[in-house]
């Protein structure tokens, strides 16, 4: 299968005040159809800023984004928004709109496409089911633990049947066992939908549960790519190799672990 | 009654008779008139020069940075002048649009040039407090800019848009009793004309009362409503 998502040579800087912070150094990346792809590397390194770039809630300053066909970065604002809504998005913080019962934030993206009400309901109850909330439906998020509000977050994300989703570290904001419910959810998603998962995370542990590959982000640079089990078996690169280590400290405890394993 | 002619509390038991609510009352009724009139308008524009604002700020859904600093310049302007000089300046305004420059009408048009762009600043206040994130949620999904602040900045800010508009609806009761001084008549008028130029301190004190359960009430309001729609929301 050819690549479905790929950017080609992506740079972008942000200014504070005079000084230039350039955080995306020509970033070439190519994302087979169906995969989970991983993209970790510490804090600061771009990786949030790189999905946005796929987005374009974040404008790069040179480069081109592709999914599939379409070039995103040549698409005008209207383009754009329409296309978005076959790119989902789930978000560290969640966000949640706490104005809308659970109901209404998956109903969301629907009726931004003016479904029909009885197909916005059907939808949403399936939905709820395949994230385990359908008792949760008329409930506010205010009322979620963080493990359920990143479950509704996924439910919205999926409720326009998108072809590729990206998770900003969907689990860094949860406690272990919430991560691994989460992450296997998210690779329910991509086998039983077929969508395209663009993972960023920071905890290896996560990367090594559901991605089949990973791309390792160091100051706006990546430094290797490929096969999950490749990578972390033997890492080249500075970054991947801390990463290991840290991991191999941190897997005597159980909890953490979660029997992912090596 | 004065204070100066007759015992403490002899004055204080006069202000609740029927003799002073008998001058008192209908003017209650003016002010609520006027506070009512100008809250309705003040809510309604203040709502939409709010949302105005907001879109076209610097990290607005739209931004138009020259628009943007004209109608800040604008807004700052208006919100320099005390009430006072407001009611003084919209004058001629008021005398221009409704052919008398004294009365209940005149002084809502002061109300409203005053208020308006104090509310809309605490309504933009609202907007800003919004997590980005949401914004950004709303937009990755491919929301159209009208959705984003009409399904999205609205609802979710509704509780801080009540609260402010306690805020301004204390500003305004307040500002109706100074326009009574400049012939809008109602409860400011009563306490000036008969509390303070003829000594009438039972007068007075009826209409501090008047004033004081006013902003009682609309204070208590509007914290009740925004407590009930932020518990509904689990949010405290
Ligand atoms: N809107 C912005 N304006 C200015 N600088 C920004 C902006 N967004 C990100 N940056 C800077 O870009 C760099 C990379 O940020 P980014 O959020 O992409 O990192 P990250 O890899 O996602 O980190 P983390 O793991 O902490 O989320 C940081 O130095 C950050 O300060
Ligand atoms: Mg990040």
């Amino acid at each position: 299968m050819g690549a479905y998502i790929r950017t080609e040579n992506l740079y972008k800087s942000f200014y504070n005040k005079k000084e230039k912070n350039d955080v995306l150094k020509g970033i070439d990346l190519s994302i087979d159809k169906g995969d989970i792809y991983g993209i970790v590397g510490f804090s600061g390194a771009g990786k949030s800023t790189l999905v946005r770039c796929i987005n374009r809630l974040e404008e790069p300053d040179s480069g081109k984004v592709w999914i599939g066909d379409t070039e995103i970065t040549a698409l005008n604002k209207k383009q754009l928004a329409e296309r978005r809504k076959k790119i989902g998005m789930v978000f560290q913080q969640f966000n949640l709109f706490d104005s809308m019962t659970v109901f209404q934030n998956i109903a969301y993206p629907l009726k931004l496409v003016k479904t029909p009400k009885k197909e916005i309901e059907a939808k949403v109850d399936k939905l709820l089911k395949l994230v385990g909330l359908s008792d949760k439906k008329y409930a506010y998020p205010g009322s979620l633990s963080g493990g359920q509000k990143q479950r509704v977050g996924i439910a919205r994300a999926l409720a326009n049947d998108p072809d590729v989703l990206l998770s900003d570290e969907a689990t860094s904001a949860l406690d272990p066992q919430s991560t691994l419910s989460i992450l296997d959810l998210l690779e329910q998603v991509n086998k039983e939908l077929g969508v395209t998962i663009i993972m960023i995370t920071h905890e290896l542990e996560a990367a090594k549960r559901i991605c089949s590959k990973v791309a390792v982000l160091e100051n706006g640079s990546i430094t290797e790519s490929g096969k999950t089990s490749d990578i972390f078996l033997d890492p080249k690169s500075s970054t991947g190799k801390i990463f290991l280590e840290v991991y191999k400290e941190f897997r005597h405890d159980d909890t953490f672990t979660g029997g992912g394993g090596i | 009654m004065s204070f100066l002619k007759y015992p403490f509390w002899e004055v204080v038991k006069h202000a609740f008779s029927k003799e002073v609510w008998d001058t008192v009352f209908p003017a209650v009724w003016d002010t609520l008139y006027m506070v009512a009139l100008s809250a309705v308008i003040t809510l309604v524009l203040g709502i939409l020069l709010g949302i105005g604002l907001s879109v076209i700020s610097k990290d607005g859904v739209r931004p138009v940075p020259v628009l943007n600093e004209t109608a800040g310049t604008i807004v700052n302007c208006l919100r320099s002048l005390p009430s006072m000089i407001m009611i003084i300046v919209t004058l001629p305004l008021a005398r221009a649009l409704l052919g008398q420059s004294y009365g209940s009408n005149a002084c809502i048009i002061a109300l409203a040039a005053s208020c308006i762009p104090m509310y809309a600043r605490l309504v933009q206040g609202a907007f800003v407090e919004i997590p980005k994130g949401k914004i950004e949620a709303a937009k990755a999904m491919g929301s159209s800019s009208a959705a984003i602040v009409f399904h999205i900045m609205l609802p979710e800010a509704i509780p801080s848009i009540i609260r402010g508009f306690t805020v301004a609806l204390i500003g305004i009761i307040s500002m109706t009793a100074l326009a009574g001084n400049f012939g809008a008549g109602g409860i400011g008028d009563i306490a000036v004309r008969f509390g303070f130029n003829r000594f009438y301190h039972d007068m007075l004190i009826a209409s501090v009362l008047v004033l004081i359960v006013m902003v009682q009430v609309a204070q208590l309001a509007g914290d009740l409503i925004s407590n009930l729609i932020l518990r509904k929301r689990h949010l405290i």
